[in-house]
């Protein structure tokens, strides 16, 4: 490939070198690096299917060149849980039947793992306000919004 | 946007000399969301802004000083007396757009439903441009055509400078759209300084139904000196528009937008009354 540039970064964890075309946006290297989890749903950052942290924020991967997350931290649904070891988020979609096609469960769940990271007591409103970017064609979003309440209401301190 | 190379410099004056040297051929990069929307196929070199210390928000003394660089989610979750953006930003589009996209990437460049350049007209917003010398560039200049036309070759936006609302003054803003994260299809914004019951003065601004946002003059000239009533707020913003042009949109017709933009100045204008109100009390 000519013109090609390396760059690195945190993915998952784990410290990764890629060889990049130098405006390859972020959804495509993850895609061809086989972690194909992440989604390409409207390309043009609408949709949120593409979505990853990065630095503990959620981004749309599909307008994201490549080299903005030179040096930074990238967790992609891979690196979030599988049967072996279910995450919080996906066991609590799963108990409220919230996915249906499951197109938009991999970005939907970094979303929201960015949010109950960051705040961990995130009000409803707060939930609707952050989840704003991740469409769902399927389930009309109460089943989501509800498996979201219950992580959140799981996360919090028992009453004595 | 065809970007063939890209550069990451890790101070202010690097990142200027690298666009310098690039000139036409640089492209300042820091959130990167609205890249998606420049068709033009001319090779560009990325120079990354992130690393040059230009995202912070700060006050000094009746001033909020944020930087070029500040993501829309900071501005969203700020809060502080007398701080407005808050309103403009939760408005913007997505989370994840929010979380990377720059108040300097919503100005630099106009898109017809950008929303902060509404906002800064209203506001009397200050624009800092650094290169090899320091300016500062009103608003209304600002934003008077494609703020492209102001940069000299090595030259960046640094730093926006909005008030912070002191007892007398109040801020009103309005985004219509059809769906939560949907583009603007009308914008407006207003500020309002009551001197007790009367209006000593109005900035009001509109986007998004506009061709490129812009203050309303009729408007602002109907209500300054007047004593303020909820009546004549709303009839200044339905009469005093005549002299700004509307564009259809998505079905709707001028005359459709033009009425639309009345009614939603209107409300602007109310909220930004009513605050001026309770800032004073």
């Amino acid at each position: 490939m000519s013109g090609t540039k390396t760059i690195s970064f945190t993915l998952n964890g784990a410290k990764k070198e890629f060889a990049i075309a130098p405006g390859e946006l972020l959804v495509k290297l993850l895609r061809r690096s086989g972690l194909t989890g992440t989604k390409e749903g409207c390309d043009e950052g609408t949709c949120g299917a593409c979505t990853v942290i990065v630095d503990g924020r959620a981004v749309m991967s599909c307008i994201m060149p490549a080299f903005l997350v030179e040096g930074r931290r990238v967790e992609t649904i891979e690196g979030v849980g599988d049967f072996g070891k279910v995450h919080p988020i996906q066991q609590a979609l799963a108990d409220a039947g919230a996915v249906q096609c499951g197109y938009c469960i991999p970005g939907l769940i970094m979303s929201a793992k960015a949010l109950l990271e960051e705040k961990p007591d995130a009000s409803d409103e707060d939930i609707r306000t952050h989840m704003d970017g991740n469409l769902c064609r399927c389930t009309g979003y109460e089943k989501i919004w509800t498996a979201l309440r219950n992580v959140r209401d799981a996360n919090q301190p028992k009453q004595a | 946007m065809k970007i063939t190379d890209f550069k990451i410099p890790t101070r202010l004056d690097e990142a200027l000399a690298l666009l310098r040297v690039l000139g036409p051929a640089g492209l300042p990069v820091a959130g990167a969301t609205s890249l998606v929307f420049i068709p033009e196929d001319e090779p560009k070199t990325a120079v990354d802004l992130n690393r040059i210390g230009l995202d912070g928000i700060r006050r000094d003394n009746g001033t909020f000083r944020i930087g070029a660089t500040t993501r829309v989610a900071a501005l969203q979750k700020h809060a502080a007396p007398g701080w407005v953006l808050n309103r403009v930003a939760q408005m913007l589009a997505s989370q994840q757009i929010r979380n990377e996209s720059t108040l300097g990437g919503n100005i630099c460049r106009v898109f017809p439903w950008a929303d902060f350049p509404a906002a800064l007209l209203a506001l009397g917003a200050v624009m800092v441009l650094q290169g090899e010398t320091t300016r500062e560039v009103p608003a209304d200049e600002f934003f008077s055509a494609q703020p492209a036309r102001l940069f000299r070759s090595g030259e960046l936006l640094t730093q926006v400078c909005v008030p912070a609302l002191s007892p007398g003054l109040g801020f009103g803003y309005r985004k219509v759209r059809q769906t939560a994260t949907g583009f603007s299809m009308l914008t407006a914004a207003a500020l309002l300084q009551l001197d007790g019951a009367t209006i000593r003065s109005v900035r009001a601004a509109m986007s998004g139904g506009v061709p490129f946002p812009a203050r309303c003059p009729g408007v602002e000239g109907a209500l300054a000196g007047k004593k303020a009533s909820e009546g004549l707020l709303r009839e200044a913003a339905l009469n005093g528009l005549a002299g700004l042009k509307f564009k259809e949109a998505e079905g709707m017709s001028t005359a459709y937008i033009g009425r639309l933009a009345g009614v939603t100045l209107g409300d602007v204008l109310v909220e930004a009354w009513t605050q001026a109100k309770e800032q004073a009390s």
